[in-house]
């Protein structure tokens, strides 16, 4: 095994970038240790709409003191900092902008304001596999078995064949998807296709992994086991793993700290550090109450305010059936 | 290992039991096809017996067969088709690689690709023989004249299917493929190309049978001294109607033969790859 963590290393040399910070993986399992892997800070990202007159009409650009642009906001001046090791779970309503700040640090999203730095470095100058993003839907390719899948990114990074397959066969041991290495995408299971989406990611050493309601579709017997062997796959490889989701008890049984983001602030609502040790029990009592604790603080979420301020400005909702979010500003 | 190898055991007797079904049915095609191509002849022959058409402008079935031995009998068969064949790969080989290209650089540069897509859409339709007379003014009367009208029918097929096939390739799997590092030539290489295969081989097929149609117009029209076409032209010179006919059933049969043993074999393979073919009851 040892030959294959090195190899590991020699992925992760390959993926460097411009950054000096060295090599990131390391042998030590202290997770209380200060290095800090991903800093937010005050990311913003506002999605401009059309130019709303009582009829929808097309935005106006001229700088009529009557129109208006409709600015939704879907991140407001969001901080956050992950420390390497972390198992954090971001859990909140659909809307919250949880999955726009996971593909803003996955580098798909890129119109946004604020700095972030990943393992010290600005996220521009880290290689995107640092930080592979699994998808609700697998996004395997169907062309490929379950091996050429997984075999994927060592190909593109033109690593010899007898390595890689050294790699992957030991990635598809810690899924447990032995028996199916030659199987076709469309052969497999929901969970199957989600345990290849890991082995997938986890083959190249990403310093981050980013999963955006990975276990979302699946049933939840499926969804207990992915959950164990999640779990025993962030014990054995130490990785940062950044996981969203919408189902709270999720949230709150996986993570080391769950960050509850709000659509009404754009942002993070309320952090709950959960310091439990692992293998957990799903109902334990502390999980049990801290799920309780989001959900309260949820309904609050969803109490529409007729009004609030922020910034001087003072927003009236005086269309409730508009989302979440969506606030014209009161004309002076 | 003892588990893959016993995954590939299973595969191959799948594969086994799937074969088998596959020839039970096509015990029962075969049939089908036999039945069918009996009722033709006989049809056939009861309008020659009824001398609806005189004689010399249609043979019997058995005249046509004789035709069909004597062709075979002094190599015409053969060599003909030989010569067809030749021009068939090369131009049809010519047609898909410039197609390919082209579909690949409309995905690149975005501006040419939107105006080379609707006239590719338009000349795509342009009749094979209307190339004709520009070719023979072009390039001449002889075989690069030809390949000209073959590829000019059917690279049009290949560059709209290419482009397509690229642009309708969902966005997740590029995203993903990006996200593992793949830019650039590899991104090409190892996701556009793959994922677009299915839309492409529709394209292939499509330009293949375009091609096949061209071919053998121009081979008349410019008067291919060997080949299919020119037999045909022979045939209608000396009012030989059952030497027509047995080139024409010649052509048919090979049409049909490239389908079944190239085109479908491909799909097939794509489609099981893919599980496309899980929907459909066997």
């Amino acid at each position: 095994m040892s030959s294959v963590n090195s190899v590991g290393e020699e992925v992760a040399r390959k993926n460097e970038g411009g950054t000096d910070m060295g090599t990131t993986v390391s042998t030590s399992t202290n997770r209380n240790s200060e290095i800090e892997m991903v800093m937010l800070e005050n990311i913003s990202k506002v999605y401009y709409g059309n130019k709303i007159n009582g009829n929808n009409s097309k935005v106006n650009s001229s700088r009529n003191s009557s129109t208006v642009l409709l600015e939704h906001i879907v991140l407001d001046n969001l901080n956050l900092r992950i420390t390497k090791g972390e198992f954090v779970t971001i859990v909140g309503p659909s809307g919250c902008g949880k999955s726009t700040l996971l593909n803003i640090l996955a580098g798909i999203d890129t119109s946004y304001t604020g700095r972030i730095l990943i393992d010290g470095a600005p996220i521009e100058k880290s290689p995107d596999t640092d930080r592979i993003i699994i998808f609700q839907e697998g996004a395997l390719f169907p062309w490929l078995t379950v091996y050429e899948n997984i075999d994927f990114g060592l190909k593109i990074a033109k690593i010899s064949k007898e390595k890689r397959r050294e790699i992957v066969m030991h990635y598809i041991d810690m899924v447990q998807l032995t028996c199916f290495a030659h199987a076709f995408v469309h052969q497999l299971s929901g969970g199957m296709k989600q345990r290849v989406a890991i082995a997938r990611a986890l083959v190249l050493n990403p310093k981050i992994l980013l999963m955006d309601e990975p276990f979302a579709a699946l049933d939840v017997q499926t969804r207990r086991m992915l959950y164990d062997q999640l779990v025993r796959i962030h014990e054995k490889t130490n990785k940062t793993i950044i996981f969203v989701t919408h189902n709270i008890n999720e949230a709150v049984a996986l993570g080391d700290r769950a960050i509850v983001m709000s659509a009404k602030i754009a942002g993070i609502k309320k952090e709950f550090i959960i310091d439990l040790p692992r293998p957990r029990q799903l109902d334990h009592p502390l999980i049990n109450s801290i799920t309780s604790a989001i959900i309260e603080e949820s309904k609050e979420m969803y109490i529409s305010d007729s009004s609030f301020t922020r910034n001087n400005i003072n927003y009236r909702d005086d269309r409730p059936e508009l989302e979440l979010g969506s606030l014209r500003p009161q004309l002076a | 290992m003892q588990k893959i190898q016993d995954n590939n055991q299973l595969r191959s007797s799948l594969k086994e039991a799937k074969s088998n079904g596959k020839k039970r049915i096509s015990l029962h095609d075969l049939a089908n096809i036999t039945l069918f191509i009996a009722v033709f002849i006989g049809i056939w022959q009861l309008v020659y017996v009824l001398h609806i058409w005189p004689e010399v402008s249609l043979p019997s079935p058995v005249k046509v067969g004789e035709s069909f031995v004597d062709m075979l009998e002094n190599l015409t068969l053969i060599t003909s088709i030989g010569m067809t064949m030749y021009r068939l790969v090369i131009g049809f080989g010519i047609s898909i690689v410039i197609g390919v290209v082209v579909g690949l650089s409309m995905v690149k540069f975005p501006g040419f690709g939107k105006t080379m897509s609707s006239f590719a859409v338009g000349l795509q339709s342009f009749p094979s023989v209307a190339w004709v007379p520009f070719a023979i003014l072009l390039i001449g009367l002889n075989d690069a004249g030809i390949l000209f009208v073959v590829i000019m029918s059917s690279v049009f097929s290949v560059i709209i299917s290419t482009y397509s096939g690229i642009q309708n390739i969902s966005p997740l799997y590029i995203r993903a493929a990006k996200n593992m590092g793949a830019k650039g030539i590899s991104l090409f290489r190892f996701v556009m190309i793959p994922a677009s295969t299915p839309s492409m081989l529709v394209g292939i097929k499509q330009a293949w049978s375009f091609a096949w149609h061209a071919l053998i117009g121009a081979e008349i029209l410019i008067a291919a001294s060997i080949g299919l076409g020119h037999v045909l032209l022979v045939g209608r010179e000396f009012q030989l109607m059952d030497q027509v006919i047995a080139s024409m059933i010649t052509i048919f049969a090979i049409g049909l033969l490239f389908d079944r043993v190239l085109f479908s074999k491909l799909e097939e393979r794509v489609r099981e790859r893919w599980g496309l073919d899980q929907g459909i009851e066997r």
